[in-house]
């Protein structure tokens, strides 16, 4: 082969290198810009932080919550009202409601046992998190524990216990 | 020799300018991607919606929009009726066809406002007003 003949054998390879590379790109940015933005472990994130100040402000439990140390049914049975969340909004979905959270009270000196529970939303969504203790994936709701300490008014101590669940999978994965 | 040298320079600049033009092509690809209405909608929707979710009552937001405004204009829709917000949902709406809704578990009045000059710097945006509902 002459020198212009190999010349022209590199030029059509490199432009194939070329389109490969832009195959390339186009394939992931086509791929990228086309999954929907994951917000769940936030949005979940934020869901805990709302409870917790719901619960406990400055470092004292909410005296509805927790009167002398004894806790209030109809603070758990209003417990949505009471810290103003609303988990029946989108209609979109597969499933009802999107969301589920947890929320267990600990005597300090105590932590095996719960002392009182508070749960709401689906309780469905719970198993999701089991699930992912150990691997997460992608298509199952996106669970965030958060624990806090607190007292109540008579100064007794609690370890709080906040599981919180989001799953809006159909809106934030593909 | 001189002729030959110019068929080397003169296929080295066609060589050249494909490849530019061709990265050139590329790069506008890859913007025009990330300013897409549909990708915009999505990211701000849900931007707002973290934002009320994070918000307590009596807070005040301002959300400069400036981006998502031009891509709207340039779709003709009202810079005021690009957010909307009703029963715990946003939506964002950048063309006539399109928009894209999320929704927010924090159960707040939540008024919000188009303006011109967010910062007294000329930025547009939206002000959000956080309320609590039974006010």
């Amino acid at each position: 082969m002459n020198k212009k003949g190999l010349e022209q054998v590199i030029s059509v390879y490199w432009f194939a290198i070329l389109i490969i590379v832009a195959g390339g790109i186009f394939a992931m940015v086509y791929t990228f810009y086309n999954s929907p933005y994951d917000i769940r472990e936030v949005e979940a994130t934020f869901l805990a932080n709302k409870i917790s100040s719901c619960l406990s402000e400055n470092g004292k439990l909410n005296l509805e919550l927790n009167t002398d140390g004894v806790f209030n049914e109809s603070f758990k049975n209003n417990f949505l009202d009471k810290c103003s969340i609303n988990f029946d909004v989108e209609k979109d979905f597969e499933e009802k409601n999107q969301f589920y959270v947890k929320i267990n009270f600990f005597k300090l000196e105590d932590l095996g046992d719960s002392i009182f529970e508070i749960s709401e939303g689906n309780k469905n969504l719970e198993s999701n998190c089991e699930i992912q203790e150990d691997e997460e994936h992608e298509k199952l709701a996106k669970c965030m524990e958060k624990n806090f300490y607190s007292l109540d008014n008579k100064n007794n101590q609690y370890i709080i216990k906040i599981l919180s669940v989001v799953r809006k999978t159909e809106k934030n994965v593909k | 020799m001189k002729n030959k040298r110019a068929n080397i320079l003169e296929g080295n600049i066609i060589f050249i300018v494909l490849n530019v033009v061709f990265l050139a092509i590329l790069i506008l690809f890859l913007f025009k991607q990330g300013a897409g209405a549909v990708i915009l909608e999505q990211a701000y929707a849900k931007q707002i919606a973290l934002l009320i979710d994070s918000a307590e009552p009596g807070m005040v937001l301002k959300l400069n929009m400036k981006k998502v405004i031009e891509v709207a204009e340039k779709n003709k829709i009202v810079p005021d009726n690009l957010v909307s917000i009703s029963d715990n949902i946003v939506q964002v709406k950048l063309s006539e066809r399109g928009g894209y809704s999320y929704s927010f578990f924090n159960d707040v009045k939540v008024t919000l406002r188009y303006e011109e000059d967010l910062h007294n710097d000329g930025e547009k945006g939206y002000v959000f007003f956080i309320e609590e509902k039974n006010e």
